[in-house]
């Protein structure tokens, strides 16, 4: 998992230089803190990053590995609107064809154009280069329903 | 047991199968084996009706635990897969001229060629249970059985191959919310002719990064074990399967048009038809072909060259380089700027040209005609 590692603040404290953001973590009582750059996941096994107001989305490690090599990927245009659970887009991998839903309730900003060249990119670097598309977030509510790394580790266990 | 009595408990299995919305609880309800497993053969031979029950079967049945086989065929049609171009895949001409239907699917893969001589296998579980080998296996044991000897064998690709080298069975699948299908074709008495020549591009030129198929040569069961009937080799398919799955299904054959049964599967079945599905959703692609030009009177002769990008199904750019003497610049830039926003259809460009053409007179108007003759040939 990517995140930082903040020392906490005296509350009142002057915030270090480069904290930035981070300022709002001094209010915290836990002794390190990671910075929001988790990842949250679905019960499809897509998985969701949270930068700077947009969400980045993907696949899973499980995914990709149940999905077998992606030969073709079937992207949505940018600008349509997606409610949590549509249908997105389309996979097709040397085991099937497979649908992409959305986990959240936004817009399409972006969709990974490289993925046309090399579709590979999902299995390669399912969590990086790999990434599917980026959407708005309409229901900031909608990520509390998502699982944590450690929910979505346990999930992917009890399915094995 | 009575046909009405059959099909009022295979309705009443349909229904209790629908549980989709409920929760896991309700699986409570099926302790009895019969209800883990179901033989199913479709009465209907459209392929869109079919692919449709298809549809619906993976979107409304709960398969947690259970199975379905579906047994099909189809009158002559034209099956390519989910994101196919058909312009590369097979020879639209052709396939109107025969009444030939084309259809896309919802799985992956190739494109096949379906007729009454070829039987269709859809394999339905849950996506835990999804496993193409053991499906093939129900598949090259009844065979095996039913012809000893008859060398079949299903490979890495999941495709069937007779005698190692003509491939009988093809494979497609789909994994979608909560479940699965893996659907495969069986030549059994096809008609060889027709499939070779619909399965050749329509169009030169095409690039597209659209999943391409894999050409095979191909052989019916039917011309290497001569006495093996229809009914012989679908009695024969059910056994295995339910040897395979430790099931007790007898063979019920259904009306995939059924609405009471079925329940929202019409609409599916005209989304299937529609020219949104069936070619609106080839990826995008371009083509770059050169066109050549003849006249008789006076003779001459010329290369034109034409670049479209079509996405959705939509010229979305046109550009045609063709020589000043044959038409002037403006001719062949209005050509070009027509098509824009239209489908890549010869019979919506042709529709697109006319006004140009009937603008038209003497000998720029027999040149013109021929030039747009030339683009609706290559647009299949």
């Amino acid at each position: 998992t990517s995140g930082v590692l903040v020392q906490p603040q005296q509350p009142g404290a002057e915030c270090p230089e480069d904290s930035g953001d981070y300022c709002g973590l001094q209010e915290t009582n836990s002794p390190f803190v990671f910075l929001s750059v988790a990842l949250k996941f679905t019960d499809k096994h897509e998985w969701v990053q949270v930068e700077g107001g947009v969400g980045i989305v993907g696949i899973s490690n499980y995914a990709q590995e149940a999905l077998g090599d992606v030969v073709y990927c079937g992207l949505p245009e940018v600008g349509q609107r997606l409610e949590q659970m549509d249908e997105f887009g389309a996979l097709e991998s040397v085991k099937a064809a497979s649908e992409l839903y959305s986990p959240l309730t936004g817009e399409v900003t972006e969709i990974n154009t490289e993925l046309a060249e090399n579709p590979g990119l999902v299995n390669k670097d399912c969590y990086a280069k790999g990434w599917i598309i980026k959407m708005t977030i309409e229901k900031p509510e909608e990520l509390d329903g998502l699982m944590d790394q450690a929910a979505y580790d346990k999930f992917v266990t009890s399915l094995e | 047991m009575s046909e009405s009595t059959m099909m009022s408990q295979i309705k009443r299995t349909f229904s209790l199968l629908n549980q989709r919305a409920c929760s896991r609880s309700s699986s409570s309800f099926f302790t009895d084996s019969d209800s883990a497993g179901l033989v199913l053969q479709s009465h209907s031979t459209d392929v869109y009706q079919n692919l449709a029950l298809e549809d619906w079967i993976d979107a409304n049945v709960e398969l947690q635990g259970r199975g379905i086989l579906l047994l099909w065929r189809n009158r002559p049609a034209v099956v390519i897969g989910r994101h196919q171009n058909p312009w590369t895949e097979c020879n639209l001409p052709v396939m109107r001229r025969a009444g030939i239907p084309l259809a896309r699917r919802r799985s992956g893969g190739g494109t096949v060629f379906h007729d009454l001589g070829n039987l269709n296998l859809t394999f339905f579980t849950s996506k835990k249970a999804y496993d193409r080998q053991r499906n093939l296996k129900v598949v090259t044991d009844t065979l095996r059985r039913l012809r000893p000897g008859l060398d079949v064998q299903a490979t890495d690709r999941f495709d069937i191959l007779l005698n190692g080298r003509y491939k009988i069975s093809g494979t497609a699948s789909r994994l979608s919310r909560k479940s699965s299908y893996h659907h495969c074709t069986l030549l059994h008495s096809a008609d060889r002719s027709a499939l070779s020549s619909v399965l050749r591009p329509s169009c030169p030129g095409i690039q597209s990064n659209a999943t391409p198929s894999v050409p095979s040569p191909v052989a019916n069961l039917l011309d290497h074990a001569p006495s093996l009937q229809w009914e012989e080799l679908l009695g024969a398919l059910v056994q295995q399967y339910n040897t395979e799955f430790g099931l007790h299904s007898a063979l019920t054959v259904i009306d995939p048009t059924n609405e009471s049964m079925f329940p929202g599967v019409g609409e599916m079945e005209v989304e299937l038809r529609s020219w949104d599905w069936t070619f609106g959703k080839t990826p995008k692609f371009t083509m770059e072909t050169q066109l050549e030009l003849t006249n008789e009177q006076p003779p001459a002769r010329c290369s034109a060259r034409l670049q479209m990008e079509v996405k959705n199904g939509q010229i979305e750019s046109c550009h045609l380089d063709v020589p000043v003497e044959w038409v002037p610049v403006r001719l062949s830039s209005e050509l070009s700027s027509v098509l824009i926003g239209e489908r890549f259809c010869p019979h919506q460009a042709a529709a697109a040209f006319s006004a140009l053409l009937r603008s038209e007179s003497g000998a720029t108007h027999t040149r013109l005609h021929r030039l747009c003759d030339a683009m609706l040939t290559v647009m299949g």
